[in-house]
């Protein structure tokens, strides 16, 4: 036998077709080929898909937060501020599955839920999921330790009000969003509001931020607003209400402040109040800001009005002698007074109140139309412009449309409709020499010229018949204020309940100081008092009187009126002298 | 190999390396902005956390109750008070 190599084996010596090798061949190749296809598809034509869901992984929205501006008063304290919170964020899709039980238990008790509720949340099918909102700082940072993946804190703010109860209704309120619901949170969300900025991050697995890809949009904060509002005259007004309303088991109280030189409102007072801080207690009545938002029947806080239109007329005059009588008759209802006075000067229809007084001017010298436009001008009848929301017009009907009797009525405030803060505005008339002042709540320590609907003698003449009003004889004595001389006008009217009149009272006092040169006006509003008296003059003048002391005092106006020293003092007068004190002598002004 | 080639070999590996080292260092400076940001932030909500106390401990209720209750202080009152008038 033939020796055979072993790698000429005839074993091996097959005769193939060539066919086979030509498709194996080919089929190779085709798989090559479809392999290459599929890499330049992917990072071609179909390579967006993929660069977003690599993104997604990576990449996150964060917010850039904007804080809102800060309430300030005129004195640049702040009123309501913003601090920051955390709120707790769940990213769904990184929140790994088979979470540790401690760890979910942990972060249940942090954020003070039940663990089957925050269970519930993680497996929400959302991407982001609040877990919680306005938490603690402290409380945050504890909620990072755990260092759970895909659990994030974002920024937001909590708002703060440090006045509490005394600035609540000028204030107002924001809801958890940091929008404003009421007051000038409310009024000026647009000024206040901050507007968040977004940025585009690259993050880790654990959520922190490692690259910066683009900032889209940058961040605005917020505007300060600077109120014109007192915090020490409003806190005292808001108490001398407070005191006021439960000494006379009244229902509700108002008081308002205005600086007649500049128009400012000093303070804006309501009781019942509501701390605006706590959540919870943010409906209901105490929210409503009577002295903006009730309208009343001014009752016999209207007559100066009146009876100015008539002195303006020169029909009459201070010392014009009247007959009063029991009661007047126009109508089917006769007119009466509290007490019945036989003869009365005007100025003395205006110290006692006298209805039939003031209804026999109007009646005798006056026409319906001569009395709308003075009521109207004064502002009765249109919201005031300040920018508080909810700010009513009141009432004053169209004067083609009264009868005699409602003439008669109109004329001592009943048949007319006005807030106490109306009221007010209308007696800077008085204290501004016969011009009526722009109002506004914002700070602007600057004069500002009125429009003239009275002559300056009329005026005076009228603050001088006001003044009487607190002296011995007047309505009321208990407005005098101790160093000051004031005046103003009680008012005590009958409630409306439903059609008529029924057995409650409101109780005003609106009025002017110091009379030698006014300052402030000040109004007063007591809603059914119920201990005793009900006269604006045993009930709102005290207040009148307290709110007028402490606030002259606080902006430093001199005394104008003659008080018994208890100092001792040297007529030459000592110079004083000290480091930062100009020398100075002593001079009471009397 | 010839020498161009070798010198733009070198000068490809030394622009490789320095853009490491830049990104390396943009990543360092990022992270030191980013913390800067945030000290930033934190110290902005301090102040206005440390104001929003100091008028929480200066508020009206506040002065009106230690200045009554704790100095046993009276309000002024003008019979008590000496009027001082600025020499010409």
């Amino acid at each position: 036998m033939r020796p055979v190599g072993f790698s000429t084996t005839p074993n091996l010596v097959l005769r193939l077709p060539m066919w086979r090798s030509r498709l194996m061949l080919f089929l190779l190749f085709f798989v090559f080929m479809m392999l290459l296809l599929r890499a330049f598809w992917i990072q071609g034509p179909g390579n967006a898909f993929y660069e977003a869901k690599g993104v997604r992984g990576t990449q996150r929205e964060l917010e850039l937060p904007a804080s809102r501006g800060k309430i300030l008063d005129r004195n640049g304290q702040v009123i309501a501020t913003s601090l920051e919170a955390k709120s707790v964020i769940a990213y769904n899709d990184t929140v790994p599955d088979d979470l540790a039980t401690d760890k979910v238990q942990k972060l249940a008790s942090l954020l003070q839920i039940s663990e089957a509720e925050l269970r519930k949340k993680l497996k929400e099918e959302r991407k982001q999921v609040f877990l919680k909102r306005q938490v603690d700082p402290a409380v945050a940072q504890q909620i990072k330790q755990l260092e759970i993946p895909g659990i994030g804190l974002n920024n937001e703010y909590r708002r703060f009000y440090p006045e509490g109860e005394a600035m609540a209704h000028v204030v107002g309120f924001t809801n958890v969003n940091d929008k404003g619901q009421e007051g000038m949170e409310l009024s000026r969300e647009a000024e206040l509001a901050g507007h968040p900025g977004q940025r585009r991050v690259v993050v880790d697995r654990l959520g922190r931020v490692v690259e910066d890809v683009a900032i889209e949009q940058l961040p605005q904060n917020g505007k300060d607003l600077n109120l014109s509002i007192d915090s020490k005259i409003q806190y005292l007004a808001y108490n001398a209400v407070k005191d006021a309303v439960e000494m006379h088991h009244a229902k509700a109280g108002g008081a308002v402040v205005l600086d007649t030189q500049t128009g400012e409102i000093l303070a804006l007072a309501n009781y019942p109040s509501y701390n605006p801080n706590d959540r919870r207690y943010l409906t209901g009545e105490q929210l409503r800001n009577r002295v903006l938002t009730d309208t009343f029947e001014p009752g016999s806080t209207i007559k100066p009005l009146t009876i100015s239109i008539a002195l303006e007329k020169g029909v009459i005059k201070p010392d014009t002698n009247m007959v009063i009588g029991a009661s007047y008759l126009v109508g089917p209802k006769p007119i009466t007074d509290t007490h019945p006075y036989g003869n009365l000067t005007v100025a003395q229809v205006i110290q006692k109140s006298s209805n039939i007084g003031t209804a026999k001017i109007a009646m005798n010298h006056l026409s319906p139309e001569e009395m709308w436009d003075f009521y109207t001008a004064v502002g009765l009848g249109q919201s005031p412009k300040i920018g508080f929301p909810g700010a009513v017009a009141g009432t004053v009907h169209p004067f083609k449309k009264w009868m005699p009797t409602d003439q008669a009525r109109i004329a001592f405030g009943y048949g007319i409709s006005a807030s106490l803060f109306q009221v007010a505005r209308a007696y800077t008339v008085f204290a501004r020499d016969g011009e009526l002042v722009p109002l506004t709540i914002e700070r602007s320590p600057e004069f500002k010229p009125g429009t003239r609907v009275l002559s300056a003698k009329t005026a005076i003449e009228m603050r001088n018949m006001m003044e009487a009003v607190t002296e011995p004889g007047g309505t009321a004595v208990k407005a005098q204020t101790e160093g000051y001389r004031v005046g103003g006008k009680t008012g005590t009217a009958h409630k409306l309940v439903g059609k008529g009149y029924g057995n409650s009272y409101r109780a005003y006092f609106a009025g002017i100081a110091p009379i030698s040169a006014p300052r402030i006006v000040v109004a007063v509003m007591i809603d059914e008092p119920t201990g005793g008296s009900h006269y604006g003059g045993d009930v709102a003048a005290p207040v009148f009187s307290t709110i007028v002391g402490e606030t002259l005092r606080s902006l430093n106006v001199l005394p104008d009126n003659k008080v018994k020293q208890m100092v001792l003092q040297d007529q030459s007068g000592p110079e004083i002298h000290t480091a930062n004190v100009q020398p100075q002598h002593v001079a009471l002004k009397r | 190999m010839n020498r161009a080639t070798l010198t733009l070999l070198a000068l490809l590996l030394i622009c490789a390396l320095s853009l490491v080292a830049a990104q390396q260092r943009a990543r360092k400076l990022f992270i030191l902005q980013e913390h800067a940001q945030i000290e930033e932030r934190k110290l902005n909500q301090e102040w206005l956390r440390l104001e929003y106390e100091q008028r929480n401990l200066s508020k009206s209720a506040r002065i009106r109750d230690v200045a009554r209750n704790q100095l046993h202080m009276s309000p002024i009152s003008p019979e008590r008070t000496l009027y001082l008038k600025e020499a010409k």
